[in-house]
């Protein structure tokens, strides 16, 4: 295992350029300073004329949504064309990258995932999303109307937490992935360390209740529960305050030979807690002109797309890691690979938290 | 570490989710001065969209009537206001090719009428900008959060232009503008990733042409 950091560290440096290059502008504030805006301005760099054509296409089906969205006012049989537009539309919204299928990616190529799972996770960080975009509408509609807390603000806070939880989930990958090589590599060898295993703690929003799924379930004591991490945001919908406590897990579970779904539920909560400023919108239309059902479906429907490719996007990335593991063979070097695959793909997801996060507060 | 996956993480990681949330149908009025020898100002109307309307109706309805009274106006105005400041106000103005300065408007009125937005500002030039050469005006948002359109050639306009010049508007073509400029836009990637450089190449622009000067 003595080469691993001479080839970790470069592997991990080429990451940092090629993120810093490619996310080092991402602005939260939209130019108008109403609303959010998605992610950077790019018509240049690597990959100009692709995404330049999957915006022109995205235009496109954001137009055709909006003449639906205002046909349905007249004629609600048109509901069927603004469900089935706003499934095209979160498929080709999804494919022009941003951070929710980037960090399902990293992490599934971090982790030993499998496939099935990881289709399963695109899903239900998608539909967490969709369910944030009506709870953050809802929340907009009844209670904060009127109030000093606007929409914008509303969606910019869960943004930014959105954020610091990738950050703080990455940080804590990375140290799961890098921490037992790099011990190794001194020479020391704790059993386990503590200091960034709390990172997956989320107590975040509305719409979480998934959380009784696992939340009280073996974890190992000796862990820590860290709860001055916790980050609370409470929502007036939130019904429950004792669920959402995603523990650290197990110190028996970070060998990664086991799927582990509470690290899997801080990857979808970090991903699901930030609104997507288009079902916003579609969303604000629609309640205002009491097409309840209407904004709704549509937004479903957008999510049901958008996890179609996400799951593209994960399996495509995954099946890459295992073609190079296995190009690589059995032996040592296919282990090195192994783990340098997976040491960067950790690094990746928390370099992207903090490079979101930092572009969101510069912006 | 295999090309292979530094190729599939390139693919999913590059975050340009670049696509206008909002739309806006624009009218852009070239303002000559009292002789038609320069222009006074360039003023702006910019109608936005149903939905992103209505997304602003449901954020500054502070006192919750479903409507937004003077008040209320005055702070979506204060908010784009500020915000296009550091956008020079979706203005790309050159000279014969050379980068041109505006001022900053004085103010920016908002009002709604049929459920929609409308936006008005006017800017000045910061030096006399005569009619001489060519001369080209482009509204366009760089970060493509809005889409500014001019439906109609004629919403692009000037009253009173001497007979000796001529006035044209330019729609680029985004697949032909991307293809002529690889390689400006890739130095601009490196160079100046916020700025004029897309206006200049994406803006739908009003050119004038007018007799060089003396």
């Amino acid at each position: 295992m003595r080469p691993l950091p001479s080839r970790t560290l470069p592997a991990i440096a080429a990451i940092v350029l090629v993120t810093v290059a490619l996310v080092g502008h991402a602005h939260a504030q939209s130019s108008l300073g109403i609303g959010t805006n998605d992610a950077m301005p790019s018509g240049t760099g690597l990959f100009a004329r692709q995404l330049m054509w999957i915006n022109l296409k995205q235009q496109e089906f954001y137009r055709a949504l909006a003449d639906a969205m205002k046909a349905m006012r007249q004629d609600g049989s048109k509901l069927w064309l603004l469900i089935g537009l706003s499934f095209l539309y979160g498929i080709f919204h999804a494919a022009g990258p941003g951070h929710g299928k980037a960090v399902i990616s990293s992490y599934m190529v971090a982790n030993e995932v499998a496939l099935r799972r990881g289709i399963l996770l695109s899903f239900i960080s998608a539909f967490l999303q969709a369910a944030t975009a009506i709870a953050v509408m809802l929340l907009a509609f009844f209670v904060l109307r009127g109030t000093a807390i606007s929409m914008t603000d509303a969606a910019r806070f869960l943004e930014i937490s959105s954020y610091v939880l990738v950050t703080l989930f990455g940080a804590w990958l990375l140290w799961k992935k890098a921490g037992p090589p790099l011990r190794r590599l001194l020479g020391a060898a704790p059993a386990h360390s503590l200091s960034a295993a709390h990172a997956g703690h989320s107590h975040a929003g509305h719409a979480q209740h998934h959380h009784h799924a696992h939340a009280h379930d073996s974890h190992d004591h000796s862990c820590g529960h860290g709860h001055d991490t916790h980050h609370h945001v409470h929502a007036a919908t939130e019904v429950c305050d004792t669920c959402g406590h995603a523990h650290a897990p197990d110190p028996a579970l970070l060998s990664g030979d086991r799927f582990d779904w509470r690290t899997a539920w801080t990857a979808i909560v970090a991903v699901g807690i930030r609104p997507c400023s288009g079902a916003l919108i579609v969303l604000s239309f629609a309640f205002l002109n009491g097409l309840w059902a209407g904004g709704i479906l549509s937004v479903l429907a957008m999510a049901v797309g958008t996890a179609i490719t996400v799951s593209l996007l994960a399996t495509l990335a995954v099946t890459a890691k295992d073609w190079a593991v296995a190009l690589a063979g059995d032996g040592r070097v296919g282990n090195r690979v192994h783990t340098t695959v997976e040491i960067g793909g950790a690094a990746l997801v928390f370099l992207f938290g903090l490079l979101l996060l930092s572009a969101s507060f510069s912006a | 570490m295999p090309a292979a996956t530094c190729a599939a993480l390139l693919a999913v990681t590059a975050p340009a989710e670049v696509h206008p949330h909002v739309f806006a149908e624009a009218r852009l009025d070239v303002v000559l001065s009292p002789d038609h020898g320069s222009v006074a100002s360039l003023r702006h109307l910019w109608r936005f969209d149903e939905l992103f309307s209505s997304t602003v109706l449901m954020e500054f309805d502070k006192n919750a009537d479903l409507a937004l009274d003077d008040a209320e106006l005055k702070e979506v105005a204060g908010t784009i206001f500020s915000s296009l400041a550091d956008y020079d106000y979706f203005q790309v103005v050159t000279v014969n090719g050379k980068d041109f300065h505006m001022k900053a408007p004085s103010h920016l009125m908002a009002y709604f009428d049929n459920n929609q937005l409308i936006v008005l500002f006017e800017s000045e030039p910061v030096t006399p900008l005569k009619l001489a050469g060519k001369i080209d005006f482009g509204v366009y948002d760089p970060t493509f959060y809005t889409a500014i359109d001019f439906a109609d050639d004629a919403n692009m306009a000037v009253e009173g232009l001497p007979a000796n010049c001529t006035r044209t508007v330019i729609r680029p073509d985004p697949d032909t503008a991307i293809a002529e400029n690889q390689k400006t836009l890739t130095e601009a990637f490196f160079n100046d990733p916020m700025g004029t450089d897309m206006s200049k190449i994406f803006a739908t622009r009003l050119e004038l042409t007018c007799p060089p000067e003396g």
